[in-house]
């Protein structure tokens, strides 16, 4: 990078730091999907301990709730992606929700990585820049 | 000896050139929109093909038609998905192909770009000179 003229540096970081941006955005959305997946897992287990028959009040709209009584708890309809719902038991959703919470994890830190590897990069040519500045500045 | 209708005409040249270069980039560009939004499904589709061979032959499959749950066959739901996995590898390779050709176009206008500059710059140092 030292060989670099001002400007290509300028740009260099630029990028750079445009990059880290992206891969910020990115990490705070899969926190925000991990959150809501621990949500469900949360709430799975909290209904799988309501015994069947339990009143219950079922949101029709934001803010209307209709009284019902649970029905067969050791079923849940899961949302898999593009418009497709699957049918599975209790235990089946509960493991759906560890699986995709760890398949995030695991993504979460590959970007991590990925994300302070660039951040390294857009620093040092920050420095180099720096640098560069400071040697041209004293000769005018 | 350089006349002035020369040099206007080379300028002339010079934004057509520069403006069909700013089109291919913008085309360029609209092209990685598509592609980032069809990589996208790609992936959603394949978790969701996945999880269906995951199922038991019995298990019962629904798909959200507007506000409405239709019970599907397990059989038909994954050969949807796989269908549109299909279909959506097929629009990306084509995307890959028109994008490969854009890039190429606008190497090439870069370059006459450039020439029509050079020409400019020598014109205008001949006449700079005489």
């Amino acid at each position: 990078m030292e060989k670099m003229s001002v400007e290509q540096l300028k740009a260099v970081k630029e990028q750079t730091d445009l990059e880290v941006n992206l891969l910020q955005d990115s990490l705070n959305n899969i926190r925000t999907a991990t959150t809501r997946l621990d949500l469900a897992s949360a709430a799975l287990h909290d209904l799988s301990l309501r015994p069947q028959g339990k009143k219950m009040l079922v949101p029709l709209t934001a803010s209307l709730y209709v009284p019902g009584t649970l029905d067969d708890a050791n079923k849940v309809l899961v949302d898999i992606g593009t418009g497709y719902f699957v049918e599975k038991t209790m235990v089946e959703g509960k493991d759906y929700c560890e699986r995709k919470i760890h398949l995030l994890k695991s993504n979460y830190d590959q970007l991590l990585e990925l994300a302070s590897k660039k951040k390294t990069v857009a620093d040092e040519a920050g420095a180099v820049l720096q640098a560069k500045l400071k040697q041209l500045a004293p000769q005018t | 000896m350089a006349s002035p209708a020369a040099v206007r005409e080379l300028q002339r040249d010079l934004e057509n050139k520069a403006n069909d270069l700013s089109k291919i980039q913008k085309d360029i560009a609209k092209n990685h929109q598509v592609r980032k939004k069809y990589t996208i499904q790609l992936g959603e589709n394949e978790l969701v093909l996945k999880e269906l061979e995951l199922l038991k032959e019995d298990a019962n499959v629904y798909k959200l038609i507007g506000p409405v749950l239709v019970k599907q066959d397990l059989a038909e739901a994954n050969a949807n998905v796989r269908k549109r996995i299909e279909y959506i590898s097929a629009e990306l390779k084509r995307l890959d192909a028109i994008v490969q050709d854009l890039e190429e176009k606008q190497n090439s206008k870069r370059e006459a770009v450039l020439k029509v500059q050079q020409r400019m710059q020598a014109l205008q140092a001949g006449k700079a000179k005489a």
